[in-house]
């Protein structure tokens, strides 16, 4: 879908934001076209599954729109906002997930060629680490998450869980140790039989 | 001596593939996003903007006709004060600064003349 040239290039996300309390309606196209990729990509990466992920990043604009006549300047960046959101809305799907494997959803590949296996193989794997996120604790799961898929420092990721650097280290080291633990057992069922990671 | 978990390459190899997953948001998701936000944006209802006129906007700025009320009089007082000062603000003034002072209001004479108030 095109967006209409960006009339708000250099604004900082919190202008846009009040721009948008305040009845600007490009200001939410331009805020859906800077936010929005990265809310999905967040969301697919904890959740494994493109139609979930979608329902989250909708969901989480939603609440962004409605926190805007409120929106405190200055307190948080809108990015921070919705990475937590995110995380939250993420780990509440995969508790509600638990015990039933999104892995069996996803169907086998019904001809043998190498682009359609390695496609439905990474796509096994990304199920798998999402239902690992479904068994740690859900704040164990968040600061793997926005350590490990997302890439974030340690100050930053304690900024979003608003808790301390220590806590978020402790965190994802234990999250990450437990999520190793987890996805052992399914080493041959993801192709990592031969000690050959691609 | 560091412990290394043997599973932990495979996690790696399958986080860096999460990461490198950058899925572009489907023309339906933006639609529906945007459609939510235009129906959650807040808008200035029909009852907070009346159609009235610049006085009445004026008064309603000031607070009402009761505040009017009270500005007429504060202006009325003023200007009383102004032609008739009561004998005591003359009191005051001729026991602060002396019954001589002579001050012009000519930008020109306060420059040149200030003499008049220190000398007098």
């Amino acid at each position: 879908m095109n967006v209409s040239p960006d009339h708000f290039a250099g604004a900082p996300d919190e202008a846009l934001l009040v721009a948008y309390a305040n009845g600007d309606g490009r200001a939410a196209r331009s805020l859906t076209a800077r936010l929005l990729p990265r809310v999905l990509a967040q969301a697919t990466r904890m959740l494994g599954t493109q139609s979930e992920a979608e329902d989250v990043a909708q969901d989480a604009m939603m609440r962004l729109w409605k926190v805007a006549p409120d929106w405190r300047q200055g307190e948080a960046q809108v990015s921070t906002w919705l990475y937590r959101v995110v995380a939250n809305l993420c780990t509440d799907r995969l508790r509600n997930r638990r015990g039933a494997m999104s892995l069996d959803q996803v169907a086998e590949p019904l001809d043998g060629a190498p682009s359609v296996v390695a496609q439905m193989q990474t796509r096994a794997r990304m199920a798998a680490l999402s239902d690992a996120l479904a068994q740690l604790p859900e704040r164990q799961a968040q600061a793997v998450s926005l350590r490990h898929l997302e890439g974030l420092a340690n100050p930053q990721i304690a900024q979003i869980m608003d808790i301390s650097v220590r806590s978020v280290e402790s965190l994802t080291a234990r999250g990450k140790r437990a999520l190793a633990d987890i996805m052992a057992g399914r080493k041959a069922e993801l192709g990592y039989d031969d000690d050959e990671p691609e | 001596m560091t412990m290394t978990n043997p599973n932990e390459d495979m996690l790696e190899d399958i986080f860096a593939k999460a990461r490198a997953a950058t899925p572009a948001p489907a023309d339906d998701l933006m639609k529906r996003v945007l459609a939510d936000a235009d129906a959650l944006q807040p808008r200035p209802s029909a009852a907070s903007v009346p159609a009235m006129g610049i006085w009445s906007r004026m008064l309603d700025a000031i607070g009402g006709w009761p505040a009017a009320g009270g500005l007429v009089a504060a202006t009325v007082a003023g200007i009383w004060v102004g032609i008739a000062p009561p004998a005591s603000v003359e009191d005051l003034t001729a026991t602060m600064i002396g019954d001589e002072v002579s001050i012009s209001l000519f930008p020109t004479d306060l420059m040149f003349d200030a003499g008049v108030l220190t000398d007098g």
